[in-house]
């Protein structure tokens, strides 16, 4: 039974008591998320909701996305898991682009769901989570149960109730295309299985690990830390974001986490808080995870300073794909800047743009092979040909990563650089067009480019240029403002520069590299 | 809305700030001294970076890691708490 809801049932056989679960004062078991699970996927079941039908998750970290993903898979549906800060406009796109039958969401997200729906004709049921409440309508603690109002125009259940299998689609996960369109890698069961379990080997997760969520689960980096911690039956404590060091500090001590993963922001925040003056009362953390862009070497020597005692990985991947490499702790100090080597059972190696395979030491295109390979993008085959190609046998693709890379003389892989222009921000990828093309819709605006600026906190920060049309009076502060209304919070520009003009290149286009240099040249506004 | 608060000195200064470098973004936001800025969503992870180096500098206060969450950075109340309790 090698499917993701076979996890689950068989760590709740194992363990019905375990603790699954942590989200603020909330606690659950296997037993329960197990029966949660298996609760909301009756009531999709009811509302016609049959095996192979997308089912959108717009949920923050919270016990509900938890069950809401498992009960969705063990519906024998795909789910596609949405980040809470998308805009109307872009989630109607995506629930078309996946033809959603269902979204599951909370009180909070609902008004904005059913804002997109009526713009998906496929969505039929929005279903918002809603926490048992005890006899005086305090909410119950544990919160064992969790109803699911909502999903009118019931149908009858489907007569098939045959659960899927391991080469099923298990999730499609958007990720922001250099077109400026999301597009949504297909996963499969196989794939997500063999993703998780790759690393769990390499971190050498178990039942008695306890990890920090504060990364969101509509990304795959969040996703995989609730996948691994089912897998092994260990705890997962869920945090809705990063806002507060002192919080997240407390809750590794409080709760004896044992590993946590983070992006450079993360890493970033939490070494300048100084988070040394109490990592010795920290004996239980065991590991630290970095994925999403390298972390600066002083960044390293602080979290090393501060939480000695536990292993820091730094590791590359690509939603694509989940992860490509990791450098195992013990080689930090000889090769600071490497991402490492393949994950287990993965092979990776770098070509030139002949497709030859280069020796050490050359400079190009990082491919993929493994289980862990998407099946492509939902519904572009186009996108998809630029990305996967016939690889080694007739059944099997390869990955194109679009990243380039460098290996040295024992294999050990480090980024170079992206081919495309898309910008990574907190962690986050960020397609310029769609900056751009939000931009592009306010009001007097006649161009707009969209550039990165290196930022000590965020990676790249996202710098706008703004070519006002003849006589409009734009302000930069309403252009940011625009941009928050339309955009995710990790897209919107941290800085927006009005310019009379903007340079160009000899064959007349944008000249992305000068605006670039000027960005970097500037000092950060905020 | 309604029990929005002038306030004078720490409360005004620091609603000042927390306007011209938050509010900004969210025009349909009124801000009321015990509302919870992450609930709100007017400051994020990283605003809240911004919010702390701002009251260490405009106030002289040096924050320990542990002492930012949600009691002390929380909401405008929680803000003018704090900096009143430390100056």
């Amino acid at each position: 039974m090698s499917t993701l809801s076979a996890d689950l049932r068989r760590a709740a056989a194992t363990a019905p008591g375990k603790e699954a679960l942590v989200a603020g004062e909330r606690r659950m078991t296997y037993a329960e998320l197990d029966a949660a699970a298996s609760a909301l996927a009756a009531r999709l079941h009811a509302l016609g909701v049959e095996r192979g039908d997308r089912v959108a998750i717009l949920l923050p970290n919270s016990i509900e996305a938890a069950i809401a993903i498992y009960g969705a898979l063990r519906a024998g549906a795909a789910f596609v898991p949405l980040n809470p800060t998308i805009k109307a406009d872009k989630l109607a796109y995506v629930l078309s682009d996946c033809e959603a039958t269902a979204i599951v969401t909370d009180d909070q997200l609902a008004a904005l769901a059913e804002e997109a729906s009526g713009h998906a004709p496929s969505v039929r049921h929005t279903l918002r989570a809603e926490q048992a409440t005890d006899a005086r309508g305090a909410r119950s603690c544990p919160a064992a149960s969790v109803s699911w109002p909502g999903g009118a125009r019931s149908r009858p259940a489907p007569t098939t109730t045959a659960g899927p299998i391991n080469v099923d689609l298990a999730a499609i996960v958007y990720t922001s295309g250099s077109t400026g369109r999301p597009k949504g890698v297909t996963l499969t069961h196989a794939n997500m299985m063999f993703a998780a379990g790759s690393i769990v080997s390499y971190l050498g997760m178990h039942v008695h690990d306890r990890v920090l969520c504060v990364v969101p689960l509509s990304f795959d980096y969040g996703l995989y830390q609730l996948l691994m911690c089912v897998r092994v039956g260990a705890t997962l404590v869920l945090e809705k974001g990063f806002a507060f060091p002192g919080r997240v500090l407390e809750l590794l001590e409080r709760e004896e986490i044992t590993g946590l993963p983070g992006v450079p922001t993360i890493f970033q925040v939490l070494a300048s808080a100084g988070a040394g003056a109490v990592a010795h009362d920290l004996p239980e953390l065991r590991f630290l995870t970095n994925t999403a862009a390298a972390l600066a070497p002083t960044t390293i020597e602080a979290i090393r300073a501060a939480f000695p005692q536990a292993r820091l990985y730094s590791m590359y991947g690509l939603t694509e794909c989940k992860r490509v490499s990791y450098l195992p702790p013990e080689q930090l100090d000889a090769r600071p800047e490497s991402v490492g080597i393949p994950i287990p059972g993965t092979e990776a190696w770098i070509e030139d743009d002949a497709g030859n395979r280069l020796p050490q030491g050359g400079v190009g295109e990082l491919v993929v092979r493994g289980a862990h390979v998407m099946q492509g993008y939902w519904n572009d085959p186009a996108a998809t040909a630029e990305r996967l190609r016939p690889g080694r046998w007739p059944w099997e693709r390869e990955l194109m990563t679009g990243d380039l890379f460098r290996q040295d003389d024992e294999g050990y892989l480090s980024f170079v650089g992206r081919r495309d222009d898309i910008l990574k921000s907190r962690g986050e990828k960020v397609a310029p067009k769609e900056v751009e093309a939000v931009l592009h819709q306010a009001d007097g605006v006649r161009m707009a480019a969209v550039v990165g600026a290196p930022d000590r906190m965020l990676g790249q920060a996202i710098v706008a240029y703004v070519v006002p049309h003849d006589g409009a009076q734009l302000q930069a502060a309403v252009l940011r403002r625009h941009c928050a209304q339309h955009l995710e919070d990790y897209m919107v520009p941290s800085r927006v520069e009005l310019r009379e003009q903007l340079p160009t290149t000899p064959n007349g286009k944008i000249d992305r590299r000068a605006l670039a240099e000027d960005a970097a040249a500037t000092p950060a506004a905020r | 809305m309604g029990d929005t608060e002038v306030g004078t000195g720490v409360r005004a200064e620091l609603r000042a700030y927390i306007e011209e470098a938050f509010l900004y973004l969210h025009p349909d936001v009124e801000l009321r001294d015990h509302d919870q800025f992450l609930e709100l969503g007017v400051i994020d992870s990283l605003g809240f970076v911004e919010l702390v180096e701002e009251v260490q500098t405009r106030y002289g206060i040096a924050v320990d890691a542990l002492e930012i969450t949600e009691e002390n950075f929380g909401s405008l109340d929680a803000l003018v708490a704090f900096v009143e309790r430390r100056r």
